[in-house]
């Protein structure tokens, strides 16, 4: 029974059914009363006007519930059917004895209705309701309760209906907390089970974009490991470079499998571990030594292919942190260099076969040019004489510039020792000048040189300045005309030391001065004007001094002439 | 006198060198085309001086340095190389071989053979 009424009041007051559903408990029992009144002999019907009439206000009330259930909107105008309910059942109990009715339990039935809506006003709406229905016989008879009992009757059953009407008051608004409850939890719940699904999309395509940037790396290994070298991640890369599936090796090779062990005990012993129980596996240690110390560190190392044969990689080794910031394994990334270091040794080769070839030939020309030249049993004649200097200058220049060729190959190869000591700038640039004074002379320019009052010495390597000052010096009295002046002149600041070159020749378009320093680069007004040269000087020049941490700088203007500022830190 | 042996693959360069050698007023006893003739040379003659070309088919100047430096018997060889490397690599490698002068080509026959007497000088 408290499961029909439970539920009873869940439809009426929550689920919001149709005023039509609403209505039928009222009209059904309205119909089951005129049926007993109309059928049964002792109900006695005293006034058939007011059950025609009560009739009436019900079919009239249904008519109106089915009216609003139709229209579907939302309105309070539909309490109208309870209210006009109540009327007929007033009717209803009037027609059939007023106050001694069977009927008057029926009038329950709108009240829940109306007991039933949200507010307690409603309340007093049903036990006004309910009055005014019980109180209507007296009205129609137009006589007032004739005992106590009556007067009562009229008081006592609408505080009975009032409390009923309150319970069910209560329970609807009860009913309806938990529902909205129930709806705002079902509302969150949804929310949260739409971020996790945006979440899951979004996770989704990050896996995509991460596993299409992982098989696109097949240039180079990425390997991870435990803490102790235990391959779990194995790239596509590392399958090209190293021959070995993922399948192969993941949870089943350790990273030091694919080491040379010699290279890794020459490491370990050059980390200088201490002999014994320490270091469990040196091998391992040694290689993540700089990444276990919070350092990445890339060093070439040789790998060992699945086939035995070996591979030369460059490796980055780098910690894998775990949430709490503790090292849980290592990344190894390498790229292979076996190519690099094979072209750097054909590069090296070929430098050290062309030294060689090309000076060997020169020493015998050289050789035997001075053999005739100075051969006192058969004196040359003059004319002769000047041949052979011709030659011989010639020899020269081109054994100078093997030698240019080879500088250049040793420094884009990175072999550029210098032989660093106290270097008289002063001294270099009196030498320089003595050397460029032939040359100078046959083209008719006039050499300045102007040297502080007190000796410059700074740390650097005074052969190799030595060259980059004839190099700078005689670049300019050949880019000079007839007449022209060249001015070598030194100063300092607090921080560097200035040679300054300076000449009144062909000048360098303002274009062309960014390209100055480029291998075989020659100036378009050096080659309009057949300037002799390859475009190897400034090329060097700039090498060593940017070798002395110095800078090399230019002003040039078309016809006018041409500055280069060295600086050299003193 | 003092005896010398002379090896370079390089005729031109061989003549030259045999050129500064008589002119230094040593005597050459032989002059070598390629390192192994050189060995022979060497084992049979045990010069005074031997000048050596660093790079020559069968044994290396080098080579010969080694093996020359490795034997008791070549104890009062002087040996000089000559190299038309230029770096100081190749200067420091002969060196550690036991070669007693390095001098480097292209080399003007007149210094050369000046060099060979003052070395020549230096041993009496």
């Amino acid at each position: 029974m408290s499961t029909f009424w439970s539920t009873f009041y869940r439809r009426i007051s929550v689920d919001n059914p149709s005023p039509l559903l609403k209505q039928m408990p009222t009209t059904i029992g309205f119909g089951v009363a005129v049926a007993l009144a109309l059928t049964i002999s002792s109900i006695v019907v005293a006034q058939p006007v007011s059950l025609a009439g009560g009739s009436t206000v019900i079919v009239l009330a249904t008519g109106l519930a089915f009216y609003f259930t139709k229209d579907g909107r939302e309105t309070r105008w539909d309490l109208a059917v309870p209210i006009l309910s109540l009327l007929g059942i007033a009717l209803l109990r009037h027609a059939t004895g007023g106050t001694t009715s069977l009927f008057s339990g029926l009038i329950i039935l709108p009240v829940v209705w109306i007991a039933a809506e949200d507010g307690r006003r409603w309340i007093i709406v049903s036990v006004a309701g309910t009055s005014a229905a019980l109180m209507l016989s007296h009205v129609l008879d137009w006589r007032l309760p004739q005992n106590e009992g009556e007067w009562l009757r009229g008081l006592f059953t609408p505080f009975v209906f009032g409390i009923a009407a309150a319970v069910i008051n209560e329970l609807s608004r009860q009913a309806r907390v938990r529902a909205e409850t129930n709806a705002a939890l079902a509302q969150e719940l949804e929310g949260l089970l739409e971020d996790a699904r945006a979440n899951e999309v979004r996770l989704k395509s990050q896996d995509r974009l991460m596993r299409s940037i992982w098989d696109a790396v097949t240039e180079q290994s990425v390997i991870g490991t435990d803490v102790t070298g235990l391959i779990d991640v194995w790239n596509p890369g590392a399958a090209v470079m190293l021959g070995s599936t993922e399948h192969e090796t993941q949870y089943k090779r350790y990273i030091t499998d694919f080491h040379l062990d010699e290279e890794l005990e020459n490491r370990a012993r050059e980390l200088d571990y201490p002999a014994g129980a320490t270091v469990l596996n040196p091998g391992f240690s040694a290689l993540v030594e700089a990444a276990r110390l919070g350092r990445a560190e890339i060093r070439e190392w040789t790998l060992v292919r699945h086939d035995g044969s070996q591979v030369s990689a460059s490796i980055a080794v780098t910690p894998r942190l775990g949430d709490d910031g503790s090292t849980t394994g290592y990344l190894f990334v390498g790229t292979d260099v076996t190519q690099a270091l094979e072209v750097s040794r054909l590069k090296d080769e070929f430098v050290g076969l062309i030294s060689h070839e090309l000076r060997t030939p020169l020493s015998s020309i050289l050789g035997y040019l001075e053999l005739m030249r100075d051969d006192e049993e058969s004196p040359l004649s003059v004319e002769q004489l000047q041949y052979l200097g011709v030659a011989e200058r010639n020899a020269h220049r081109l054994l100078r510039l093997v030698g240019d060729l080879l500088f250049t190959a040793q420094v884009t190869s990175g072999k550029f020792p210098l032989d660093l000591g106290p270097a008289n700038l002063g001294e270099i640039l009196g030498a320089s000048i003595d050397t460029a004074r032939p040359g100078a002379e046959a083209g008719e320019v006039e050499l300045v040189l102007e040297l502080p009052e007190q000796p410059l010495v700074i740390r650097a390597d005074s052969l190799r300045v030595g060259q980059a000052c004839d190099n700078l010096i005689s670049n300019a009295i050949k880019f000079t005309p007839r007449g022209g002046t060249v001015t070598v002149s030194l100063s300092s600041t607090a921080d560097d030391a200035l040679v300054t070159v300076r000449d009144t020749g062909l000048g360098i378009p303002a274009a062309e001065l960014d390209q100055l320093y480029a291998r075989f680069f020659r100036a378009s007004t050096a080659t309009r004007n057949a300037v002799p040269g390859v475009g190897l000087g400034l090329t060097i020049t700039k090498a060593i001094v940017t070798a002395h941490e110095g800078e090399l700088d230019v002003e040039s203007e078309e016809g006018v002439g041409t500055a280069f500022i060295m600086s050299l830190p003193r | 006198m003092t005896t010398v042996v002379i090896a370079d693959d390089d005729p031109d360069i061989r003549m030259l060198v045999a050129i500064a050698v008589k002119r230094a007023g040593l005597e050459l006893l032989h002059s070598a085309a390629d390192g192994i003739e050189a060995w022979t040379a060497l084992s049979e003659h045990r010069p005074d001086l031997a000048v050596l070309d660093v790079s020559m088919p069968g044994h290396s100047g080098l080579d010969l340095c080694r093996k020359l430096r490795a034997d008791a018997a070549f104890g009062s060889t002087t040996i000089v190389l000559l190299t038309a490397g230029v770096d100081q690599q190749s200067h420091e490698a002969g060196t550690v071989a036991g070669a007693d002068y390095f001098l480097s080509k292209p080399f003007s026959p007149k210094e050369l053979g000046d060099r060979l007497a003052q070395i020549a000088g230096a041993r009496a």
